[in-house]
């Protein structure tokens, strides 16, 4: 009795990021002789590879970094970039799905933790100007929060077409159960996704409810020096201990 | 179902607009759904609505989507979508628009939107642009770029109580009272145009040369000012005035040029206090202008000289100082001057037939301009009085023909108590005057005065202890002078002040019939929702039957299939035993 639209199912695009610019997030984090270095960015996968090389020479006479760092920080970015294109041959079906994006990042002394709804299928999407209005709108002055943001998006968006794609081709893998393997892909999916037909359907308001307006409000922090030296100093503390932890285990495995 | 109750309908400066709470709008955009009552109620809405949403974005309706919004949003209305439809557009742009006019005077920011509704960031941001762009969010905040003058459209606001710096006083007396003050303040501009609100907004932003810049002191100047001839750059008058001292411009090129530019504005720009003060200062002072600068102090030399020239009796003044120092011939025909009377006084016949002061004033005049003739100079230089098309004073004076015999009676009686009581030398002079033209007007009495005049004027000529009483009759003169003016425009304010008390009852009027007006609206409003509701109710309820109907038949039917016992009936529509039983 019901009249839904009708189930959107467009042609399929090459893989890609499913945002109106096709930038990949990089992120870099890279220890040495004492040393970290930290930071992400987006690149142009179309850009040409010699300019990864040029781009680390370029950070690491900026930073002032030791010039070991420019070829573990090419090679970074040359393995996040292969991984990148591993996919790009496959194809990416865009299907309508809403999925709750979530913001947890402290940027020097700013922390931000906020959750909103993005349209994986949307191709005019656009982190960065999402994350400059955020700003905005919260006058975060730090200028370094708005990309971090951004690339903070797109490294979700990037999860979310990577398992897409993977799901698709269990699918196909498992064409010969047909139907029952579809819709069951499709249940899978959309478990971390919303119901749309749920949400947008006919019956529900798309006004959320007041009690729940909280949940999906940006919540900025602005610490102090010491607070945030004390928690770089945690982090650090963290990292070697993984570090360590990793070690044995290693250890053990070769022992073994 | 949710009731179809009219939102509260607000009307106030703070809010400043009519508008529908989501609410409302939400069971009312269910019933678009329904094509039976989609006519009736957009009818209804869009005759309560749109008239009050009108500004840039005068396209907006509450219950319809828009083409341009079709257009800028196409994302929206391509369907195939489930979290892009236009029904969930429209709810994001209500649920917005409301957002925004809970507190307009705060700017509502994209993030405060996104978390109270269920969606895409991306593509509600794009209809939190849009709607910013279209100045249906945020347009009256001021945030740098936002606030522009395109922001104030027409908006609706009700101003209550009268408007800013209109001051209406009772009765002509009083007027003529208050004029008395203003006159006894002093070098103040007393007379001053009220800010009116309708005034500023109209015309702002094109006060005619405002953004002058003059070329030599670099401070702004009106239009009331000089521009220098040979050189085409803009000058204020200050540094003309230096110039004309230093002798770079030609004196006998600034008394006429700067007349033809005055001739326009500087009239506005001399309040009745300063032409009143410029007038004593001339009796006082006679030739000396800087005497007479520091007198006026408000104006400098220039100015007061073309002032006293556009004033309709400039040149009787210019005379009587000039018969006063010189003391010259004086023989010269009356009749001449009969017509340039005519613009102080038009109608001089109804002022003789109700006051015989009024008459007096005129025969003094007429014999002050006897005196004055001899000077060609003058009269050659400056445009005959007739001329000064735009004289403050003679637009005066024609106001104060308007008016009706008694109110001019009364405008004179308080000008001449107000000048006694400004100066007592007046009070004698009038009552000189009085006495000794208490008989009504009759001609031998004017030639009995002119030639009392002449006598007088002669004497002066002889002997030098006549020109006491001449200046004494002069003296009585100007203050009838003044009386005349006074009277005239305590005329013309008691006219204005009809006028004014007439336009405010219409305003009344109208606002009363706008209210009335907005209170029918609202009860047909009221009517029609209360109508659809029962409609609605009813045709719920006959669908209901009708469900109950449906669903009892094809119980029906499914019995009787079962007792049939025909298998697999989807499959045949119909069963070739029933095709046969129809005739062929």
């Amino acid at each position: 009795m019901k009249s839904h639209p009708p189930c959107s199912s467009k042609t399929p695009v090459r893989f890609r990021m499913p945002t109106a610019e096709n930038l990949i997030p990089i992120r870099l984090d890279i220890e040495n002789e004492g040393q970290r270095f930290k930071d992400s960015f987006t690149w142009n996968p179309t850009d040409p590879d010699s300019e990864v090389i040029s781009f680390a020479k370029r950070t690491v006479k900026d930073l002032k970094l030791p010039p070991i760092f420019i070829t573990q920080i090419s090679q970074s970015i040359h393995s996040q970039l292969a991984e990148f294109r591993s996919y790009e041959g496959q194809e990416m079906h865009l299907k309508e799905r809403i999925v709750p994006i979530k913001l947890d990042i402290r940027v020097n002394n700013t922390v931000l933790r906020d959750q909103f709804l993005w349209d994986i299928s949307n191709l005019e999407s656009d982190p960065e100007e999402f994350a400059r209005t955020l700003c905005k709108d919260l006058d975060i002055e730090d200028l370094e929060v708005g990309p971090t943001i951004a690339v903070c998006i797109r490294e979700q968006l990037f999860e979310i077409a990577i398992q897409g794609v993977a799901s698709a081709r269990e699918s196909r893998v498992g064409k010969k159960g047909r139907r029952g393997a579809e819709s069951f892909i499709n249940s899978k999916m959309s478990s971390s996704s919303l119901d749309l037909v749920k949400l947008f359907g006919s019956k529900g308001s798309v006004v959320r409810k007041r009690k729940d307006w909280y949940l999906y409000e940006p919540i900025v922090d602005i610490l102090s020096n010491e607070e945030a030296e004390a928690l770089d100093a945690r982090e650090v503390r963290n990292a070697r201990l993984k570090k360590k932890l990793d070690e044995k285990e290693d250890s053990f495995q070769e022992r073994s | 179902m949710r009731g179809c109750r009219p939102g509260n309908v607000e009307n106030g400066s703070s809010t400043r607009y009519l508008y529908l709470p989501v609410s409302l709008t939400y069971p009312l955009s269910l019933l678009l759904l329904s094509p039976i009552f989609s006519l009736n109620t957009k009818e209804l809405l869009g005759l309560s609505f749109s008239s009050v949403i009108d500004w840039n974005a005068g396209w907006f309706k509450w219950d319809e989507i828009h083409e341009s919004e079709r257009r800028s949003l196409p994302e929206f209305f391509e369907g195939g979508s489930y979290s892009r439809s236009p029904r969930v557009y429209k709810e994001y742009r209500d649920f917005i628009i409301n957002k925004y006019r809970e507190d307009p005077s705060k700017r509502l920011t994209f993030t405060d939107v996104r978390k109270c509704v269920v969606g895409d960031v991306g593509s509600l941001r794009k209809v939190f642009l849009f709607l910013e762009k279209w100045g249906l969010i945020n347009f009256s905040v001021s945030d740098g770029k936002q606030q522009s003058e395109e922001d104030d459209g027409p908006v609706v606001i009700v101003e209550v109580g009268p408007a800013a710096g209109v001051r209406v006083v009772s009765g002509s007396s009083s007027s003529s009272s208050s004029f008395v003050d203003s006159a006894q303040a002093g070098g103040e501009s007393a007379f001053r145009l009220p800010p009116l609100t309708s005034y500023s907004d109209a015309f702002g932003e094109w006060k005619p040369g405002s953004g002058l810049i003059c070329g030599f002191c670099g401070g702004h100047y009106r239009s009331g000012l000089n521009e220098s001839l040979n050189a085409g750059i803009a000058m204020c008058s200050k540094c003309l005035h230096k110039d004309t001292g230093n002798g770079k411009i030609e004196d006998d090129l600034t008394p006429n040029d700067h007349v033809d530019a005055k001739d326009q504005s500087s009239a506005t720009c001399w309040t009745d206090t300063e032409t009143l003060l410029l007038l004593e200062a001339v009796l006082k002072h006679g030739d000396d202008w800087d005497l007479i600068a520091q007198h006026v102090r408000t104006k400098n030399k220039l100015d007061c000289i073309s002032r006293l020239i556009h004033l309709p009796f400039g040149d009787h003044m210019l005379g009587t100082i000039s018969t006063k120092s010189n003391n010259a011939n004086l023989i010269t025909p009356l009749v001449e001057y009969k017509p340039s009377l005519q613009v102080l006084n038009d109608n001089p016949q109804e002022f003789t037939e109700t006051n015989g002061d009024q008459q007096v004033e005129i025969n003094k005049v007429e014999g002050i301009e006897t005196a004055s003739q001899d000077h060609p100079v003058k009269r050659r230089c400056f445009p005959p009085f007739t001329d000064t098309t735009n004289s403050f004073m003679k637009q005066v004076a024609s106001f104060s023909t308007v008016c009706g015999p008694h109110v001019a009676a009364v405008a004179l009686d308080a000008a001449i108590k107000a000048l006694c009581q400004e100066n007592p030398c007046a009070k004698l002079a009038f009552e000189t005057n009085a006495d000794k033209m208490a008989k009504p007007i009759s001609p031998p009495y004017i030639n009995e005065f002119k030639g009392d005049i002449k006598f007088e004027d002669g004497d002066a000529k002889r002997n030098k202890q006549a020109a006491y009483v001449s200046e004494k009759s002069f003296g009585a003169t100007t203050f009838q002078v003044r009386a005349a003016i006074a009277t005239s425009l305590a005329a013309a304010a008691a006219r204005a002040k009809l006028a004014a008390d007439q336009e405010e009852r219409e305003m009344e009027l109208l606002m009363a019939s706008i209210i009335q007006a907005q209170l029918k609206k609202l009860q047909y409003k009221m009517k029609h929702l209360m109508e659809i509701e029962l409609i609605m109710e009813k045709e719920l309820s006959y669908v209901q039957q009708m469900k109950e109907f449906v669903l009892e038949e094809w119980v029906n039917l499914l019995e009787k299939l079962f007792e049939a016992g025909i298998p697999r009936w989807r499959d045949q529509v119909f069963p070739k035993t029933l095709l046969h039983t129809f005739p062929l």
